[in-house]
């Protein structure tokens, strides 16, 4: 090309003059107004206004989802920091929280609906407007509606809280539709079904505020947890200034091992067995404290006294001594017995639980192991142990139902897989779509979610969402290309929780609720929407009608109808303030004990469980009621009143989940032993480990500080800080292998291999290997997948690459550990996969 | 006289008039090139006979597209590659001046420092962005949309014979293209270059570095 000079500038510019003049322009100008400007002689000096606001919101990093404070300057959000008024994390925010700034201005950031050229995954794409975007979506969703056939569109989420998955649950009973996937069942799905089977709800959470002891069993508290900041903190403070003990039982010196008062190595699966051991040290010891055995049920008899019940656990725990627990366990008898004494001694103790305890084979009955060694020290549900957590209560608008409303049956695991999928078995939910046996969506929305990578067996994820035929329309809302989103043939630009408007309730460990919401800290970049505005552009043209226009209509309303805040200022107060909580409210300790007046008109008391309930509540007569029992009217446990305890009606735990049981804490359980699995806690082997050759080891995954699942790639500081994961693995168990520090190894299971790097430490016991599972990405971007080459299509935009210093970017273990749940919950068994590993 | 009253004799105002004019026509052919997809009416007269012929004196090389396809085809074609080069999603090229000119220290992203220079420099001028407009305001295309309209309001002033104005204005727009434009502009289209597949947006930034370079003169012999 010609240098510009005078000439053929002036030809260029008459001709460009004339083709402008014709009206050729851009759509839309982006500029408006006229210019004005002052008369010669004074300099042009642009104003920058540099006035910094802080503006409440709320983080979504990761579950805890802390009240926090963004700085917004110009326009720009400049900082994140914690909400000091907030009583759940007192001020504090983590790494992930204060890096959430890399969502909103990464240069690879989805700005635009995307339309999919050529096959999926060919990776060709057109932006086409959001009219276009919903008219295609409507044009999908409109057949099925005719049709009568609503459960053909699938809703598959995997972070929705608060008002985020209320105003989704809103839109889709609006739709017809109860074809929603989750995510729990891959995260901590046993935890919550064990405890359902117990008292009902979840979220437990531990008063460190007055706690006297601490022992926990598979957590990497101090890292990573559901409710990290507000209990990690506690947790610390208890430790520094009142020496409080804190004892990890742990496969590896995770950081909490590292920070606790001694780290007790334990072998992979035998938490639960452990604990029994301990129950079996405080029952033959006569440590236990009789305080909750009234709201116990040890037997199948409701009525049986202290005595009784006494006799009975020590019964089922007999065989659980520690010399036995020594033998399956590794941990030393005589420290099983010291920390129960401890624990059982102390004023108050708490005992933690995750997910190095429950995603297992039998996981959901480990959990009842823990709550059982709570109740029976007392530790349950009080001052300084192991409590309920506490969630604000939002009120929020309801859109009409759709008259009809179906589901398909995909998304609780193969039939007869799970006894219990309360919270689904959403690993198999591609599974199930490629069996097909109960039918398969039309329309597949996916939502803040990456079955692509977070699978057991990701790679068979990955292919039913690549195939046209399994599922004929998929979208994916989304802020970065990822593993998932590459196959979609529509992307949506989904705003950053920095953007976006929502409710929030994330548990206290305090035990009084905090409200709190998260408001935009800047306008929505590019073309980025809010779902509540998707949701309601798809209504007008479906002919649906919503309660709502956006989102920020939907967290108003919400504000103004809530008890509490409505009388505090209501949304305008939410906005200033951001968080809120009842400063009268005391914390529930002890809410089970609170007496319950059952004079209402149709309360009765059913005698052989105890449980007072309504049968007119029911449905059903009074003849019927007293027929049939509370086990046998259908529906009778949501007019669950109170449980006669001793004498007295109390509160209890009422039945509030899929379990039908009374106001009792069921460790006898009718609902598992009908479905043939030990009615109480027990120790049931792990079947892989039993059949384990000599070669064999244990493979176990874990999370670090600094990154979510698979949320957090993206952002640069923190793959700064975290980028590879090595496999650990213990110096003997290297040693007899051949292996060095280092070294590359290969990892392979039943369903393939991987190639990493080994890490040689005396940090983990021998026998097994753990891989942490945020790495080996193949695309959310350069940081994450380190993808380079200009040739693949997850190269980056952004020019700030060049710095970037590190050249390793992890292996993913998801490739080969298998999809299989837990037969009780329906869990994803993370932790129990068998593996050999060789040098490479 | 004193010194502030300068002879105005001998001023040819047109000639002044249209050549900012004629600035302002380029910049504004720019800023709709790199702004969105092209349509069809822009295909067509960017092969239209007005403009081919001065393209093909300047080598400048729009491709095949271009002679051989409908406008329809032409359109789609260039719609695909403009979401592939500035869109993504994947490698692509962010037309912004934060992201360009922020890459210490690990700060260069969208909606930086830069960005809101750029605005305050925009709106201090007496602009205001669009509440439709859904881009960034350090877009390529909207620094360029600026350029055209003060060269444009530069080139209204010499016609109503009103040379403070339009001196002070040309003053504003060499601030300008020093503090920003020129800043980045070289290597965005070194980038687009370097990406593009289809010889259309090569073009296009190789016109559009030529043009800034020998814009950048102009600021040169004013200094």
């Amino acid at each position: 090309m010609k240098k510009m000079n005078r000439r053929n500038f002036v030809k260029l510019a008459a001709a460009s003059g004339t083709v402008m003049a014709t009206g050729i322009g851009v759509s839309q100008n982006a500029l408006a107004g006229s210019i004005t400007m002052q008369e010669g002689g004074r300099d042009f000096s642009p104003i920058t206004k540099k006035e910094r606001q802080a503006i409440p919101s709320a983080c979504w990093q990761c579950v805890t989802r802390d009240a926090m404070m963004g700085f917004v300057e110009d326009g720009r959000l400049v900082k994140l920091e914690g909400h000091p008024d907030s009583i759940r994390t007192l001020g504090k925010l983590c790494a992930k929280g204060q890096a959430g700034i890399n969502h909103v201005y990464f240069p690879d950031r989805i700005l635009y609906p995307m339309l999919r050229v050529g096959k999926r995954g060919e990776g060709k794409w057109k932006r086409i407007s959001w009219d276009e975007a919903l008219d295609l979506m409507a044009s999908k969703l409109k057949p099925l509606l005719d049709a009568g056939t609503p459960e053909l569109f699938m809703y598959q989420y995997g972070r929705h809280k608060g008002s985020q998955s209320s105003i989704m649950h809103d839109f889709m009973d609006a739709f017809g539709s109860h074809t929603i996937g989750t995510h729990t069942s891959v995260c901590e799905g046993p935890k919550w079904v064990g405890q359902e089977s117990l008292w009902g709800g979840m979220y437990d959470n531990w008063d460190y505020d007055n706690t006297d002891f601490v022992v926990n069993f598979g957590s990497n508290q101090f890292e990573t947890h559901t409710n990290h900041i507000p209990t990690s903190q506690r947790l610390i403070s208890a430790m520094v200034d009142r020496n409080v003990p804190l004892y990890t039982f742990d496969v590896r010196l995770s950081n909490t091992a590292a920070k606790s008062t001694e780290w007790v190595p334990i072998k992979v699966g035998m938490d639960g067995l452990v604990m029994l051991s301990m129950v079996n040290v405080i029952m033959s010891e006569g440590l236990f404290r009789k305080d909750h055995l009234k709201y116990m049920r040890v037997s199948p008899d409701y009525h049986a006294s202290d005595d009784e019940k006494i006799a009975a656990i020590k019964e089922h725990v007999a065989k659980f001594t520690p010399e036995f627990a020594e033998k399956e366990s590794g941990v030393p008898a005589d420290k099983i017995r010291m920390i129960a004494r401890g624990y059982a001694g102390a004023k108050s103790a708490c005992l933690i639980t995750y997910r190095g305890t429950v995603m297992h084979y039998h996981g959901a009955d480990q959990e009842r192991a823990a709550m059982l060694l709570s109740a029976i020290t007392n530790n349950l549900d009080r001052k300084g142990g192991r409590v309920m957590g506490v969630g604000a209560g939002w009120k929020s608008p309801h859109s009409p139902k759709a008259r009809v409303q179906k589901g398909l049956d995909i998304v609780n695991g193969f039939p007869g897989e799970a006894a219990f999928p309360t919270h689904q078995v959403s690993q198999q939910n591609l599974p199930m779509i490629k069996d097909g046996q109960n039918g398969r969506p039309k329309v597949y929305w996916a939502s803040c979610n990456n079955m692509a990578f977070i699978n057991g067996n990701n790679k068979e994820a990955e292919a039913v969402l690549k195939d046209e035929n399994l599922i004929p329309f998929y979208v994916n809302s989304n802020i970065v290309y990822d593993e998932s989103s590459q196959y979609a043939d529509l992307i949506l630009p989904d705003v950053t929780y920095l953007e976006r408007w929502d409710t929030e309730d994330m548990v206290s460990p305090t035990g009084i609720a905090e409200y709190y919401i998260r408001q935009p800290l800047i306008k929505p970049l590019g073309e980025a929407r809010d779902q509540g505005e998707i949701f309601y552009g798809l209504a007008q043209r479906l002919g649906i009608e919503l309660a709502y226009k956006t989102k920020e209509e939907y967290v108003r309303l919400s504000c103004d109808m809530t008890p509490g805040v409505r009388e505090a200022g209501g949304f305008e107060y939410m906005k200033k303030h951001g968080v809120w909580h009842d400063k009268n409210a005391k914390p529930n300790f002890g809410f089970y004990e609170a007496k319950v007046d059952v004079s209402g008109d149709g309360v009765i008391l059913d005698e052989k469980t105890g449980v007072y309930w309504n049968y007119k509540n029911a449905g059903v007569s009074e003849a019927e009621a007293k027929s049939k029992g509370y086990l046998g009217v259908d529906g009778a446990k949501s007019a669950y009143v109170a449980q006669d305890i001793e004498g007295t009606p109390r509160k209890a735990y009422p039945p509030n989940t899929s379990f039908t049981k009374s106001g009792l804490l069921d460790f006898y359980s009718d609902n598992f032993a009908s479905r043939g699995f030990p009615a109480f806690p027990t120790y049931t082997p792990i079947p892989e480990h039993q059949k384990m050759g000599k070669d064999d080891l244990h493979l176990t995954t874990y999370k670090v500080a600094v990154h979510t699942h698979s949320r957090t790639a993206h952002c640069k500081w923190l793959s700064e800080i975290k980028h590879d994961n090595p496999a650990w693995i213990n110096s003997k168990t290297a040693a007899e292998r051949g292996i060095k520090d280092g070294d590359s190894i290969k990892v392979s299971s039943d369903i393939g291999e991987i190639t990493t790097t080994a890490h040689v430490t005396e940090g983990i016991i021998p026998g097994i290997v753990a891989i942490s599972h945020h790495f080996g990405r193949q695309h959310s971007g350069i940081y994450g997948s380190g993808k380079k080459s200009p040739t693949t299509v997850t190269a980056t935009a952004d020019p700030d690459a060049k710095n970037m210093w590190w050249d390793k970017f992890g292996t993913h273990p998801n490739t080969i550990i298998p999809n299989s749940s837990d037969p009780i919950s329906g869990g994803q068994r993370w932790m129990d996969t068998v593996v050999r590993v060789a040098k490479a | 006289m004193n010194g502030a009253e300068r002879s105005e004799v001998g001023i040819n105002w047109k000639k002044a008039a249209d050549s900012a004019q004629l600035r302002s026509n380029v910049y504004g052919l720019l800023s709709t090139v790199f702004r969105e997809e092209p349509t069809e009416a822009l295909i067509h007269e960017l092969r239209g006979p007005r403009l081919s012929g001065i393209f093909s004196d300047m080598g400048v090389e729009l491709g095949e597209i271009f002679s051989s396809t409908s406008e329809s085809a032409a359109a789609e074609a260039l719609g695909l590659e403009f979401t592939r080069l500035f869109i993504g999603p994947g490698r692509h090229v962010s037309a912004h001046e934060s992201v360009f000119a922020e890459m210490d220290g690990g700060t260069s992203s969208l909606w930086g420092r830069k960005t809101v220079e750029v605005k305050n420099f925009i709106e201090t001028a007496g602009l205001d962005y669009q509440p439709e407009f859904t881009g960034i305001p350090d877009h390529v295309s909207v620094e360029l949309e600026f350029m055209q309209k003060l060269t444009a309001w530069e080139a209204e002033k010499w016609t109503q014979q009103d040379r403070k104005s339009a001196e002070y204005c040309s003053t504003v727009q060499r601030l300008f293209l020093d503090q920003h434009l020129l800043c980045w502009l070289p290597q965005f289209c070194d980038a687009v270059m370097e990406q593009a597949e289809l010889p259309f947006y090569r073009s296009m930034a190789e016109l559009t570095r030529n043009y800034m370079e020998f814009e950048s003169k102009g600021t040169q012999k004013s200094k």
